[in-house]
């Protein structure tokens, strides 16, 4: 748990999360864009368990289900379910070493891609095999250097 | 109480998709945070728009020279065209009134420049600069300079979602130019297939023949060229031809699009700077 929380930052780490996650991208490239939301949510309820929870964590998804013009509640609750579980474990989240967060983090987002592509499905769409978990992989690569950095801002700022 | 919360959570979220995905009855609350999310469109475009603006920093000025003569010798050959264009329009729309036909062949057009693209790669979409505030609404038909590439789905004040011809979700009743054989075109998911369906064996088509919308159905406006027939391939037994078709327009490519309004009917039409009617201006030698 960080001691210090920047405001400011996590304002602007949203924003250019929902950002990257619509911004113009190769499109071969685009089944592999991490799950950009997912990670902010993940982040900030992992530091700060006290402050941000799952209605945030929902609010957050209702924007995403905006920006992705998936139904409404779709990714509000994926996000609301990311935070729950980040919540139920954040302790025994902070004594993993660096790998097996990591690996935490795959599943987490892992979670959350399925529910979304189970919500998808039950409304219509089609079945695409497994490669919508490549989000949460490409999140779980750069868990490491995304906490980091962020980690980094919050004691320079906060 | 994590658990509680999340299960209040879990509750609405329930409802809102229900009273969303299946009964539609949130387009408005979507809408309005879609409005609030514009400044999000406008940056995630941002780098597009810096990378332009730096490549133009490094042209010489040969290249735009060269590019200046090019585009004036085209935009000769388009003149022409268009003055041809402008006397066949006003004979083909007297021989309508004679017919008493109501419909008039010119499309009011605005110009939209893709912002974004769905994050979701199983579903194609656009997210374009021009919204509800430009008079944009559900359903109006959006080319590129080569064909149609899809439809609005859904609008706020300053952006529109675009559904693409090529998502699995899309279809556009189309005809084929050479003789009027008329067919559903569908979506694959694929960017550069779409499928020609029910078309019975015995049709007369061929691979290369030019598919245009064909107005019916109400949605798109008609003769837009849509897709050219890329593969035709018959399984003896079937009852129908599987055809594959290639789509005009450069769905993943462009950025500059056209929004269609359909002609305006007798109550007058708005003067929008940004709007032309297909009145082309006269024809005149020297610009003063």
């Amino acid at each position: 748990m960080l001691s210090v929380i920047s405001y400011p930052l996590f304002a602007v780490s949203i924003l250019l999360a929902l950002v990257l996650s619509i911004s113009l991208f190769p499109l071969d490239w685009l089944t592999f864009r991490p799950e950009w939301l997912g990670l902010m949510v993940f982040y900030w309820t992992f530091r700060a368990p006290g402050r941000f929870g799952i209605l945030l964590a929902w609010c957050l998804g209702l924007l995403l289900d905006v920006l992705e013009s998936t139904p409404l509640g779709v990714n509000g609750l994926a996000m609301a379910v990311i935070a729950f579980l980040v919540l139920t474990m954040h302790q025994r989240l902070r004594m993993y070493p660096l790998i097996q967060q990591c690996l935490m983090v795959f599943l987490v987002l892992g979670i959350n891609q399925m529910l979304v592509h189970f919500l998808k499905q039950l409304l219509g769409a089609d079945n695409t095999g497994f490669s919508y978990l490549w989000p949460a992989a490409t999140g779980a690569l750069i868990w490491p250097f995304l906490s980091g950095l962020l980690d980094n801002l919050n004691r320079k700022l906060g | 109480m994590p658990g509680l919360r999340l299960f209040l959570v879990v509750v609405v979220s329930a409802a809102l998709i229900v009273a969303d995905g299946r009964f539609g009855k949130l387009s408005e609350v979507r809408s309005t945070l879609a409005t609030g999310l514009a400044p999000v469109y406008w940056l995630g475009n941002a780098p597009a728009n810096l990378s332009d603006w730096f490549a133009g920093l490094f042209v010489s000025k040969d290249d735009l020279q060269q590019e200046n003569e090019d585009l004036k010798a085209r935009l000769l050959i388009l003149e022409r065209r268009a003055l041809k264009y402008a006397a066949l329009a006003s004979e083909n729309n007297e021989l309508r009134q004679l017919l008493n036909s109501a419909e008039v062949l010119d499309d009011r057009v605005i110009v939209g420049e893709v912002v974004g693209v769905s994050p979701d790669p199983f579903s194609h979409e656009l997210v374009i600069n021009k919204g509800s505030n430009d008079g944009v609404r559900e359903g109006l038909a959006i080319l590129d300079a080569h064909g149609l590439m899809g439809q609005v789905i859904q609008t706020s004040k300053f952006t529109s979602r675009v559904l693409l011809v090529s998502d699995s979700s899309h279809a556009v009743p189309v005809e084929v130019v050479r003789n009027g054989l008329r067919a559903i075109l569908l979506g694959t998911g694929d960017p550069n297939t779409l499928d020609l369906v029910h078309v019975p064996n015995t049709a007369d088509i061929r691979t290369g023949d030019l598919l245009v919308s064909s107005g019916l159905g109400g949605r798109f406006p008609r003769g837009y060229p849509v897709a050219e027939v890329s593969d035709i391939s018959q399984e003896p037994g079937d009852p129908f031809v599987s055809i594959k078709a290639t789509p005009m327009a450069e769905l993943n490519q462009s950025r500059m699009v056209l929004v269609v309004f359909p002609a305006p009917k007798a109550d007058g039409d708005r003067s929008d700077p940004n709007a032309f009617n297909g009145d082309l201006p006269p024809a005149e030698g020297e610009a003063p």
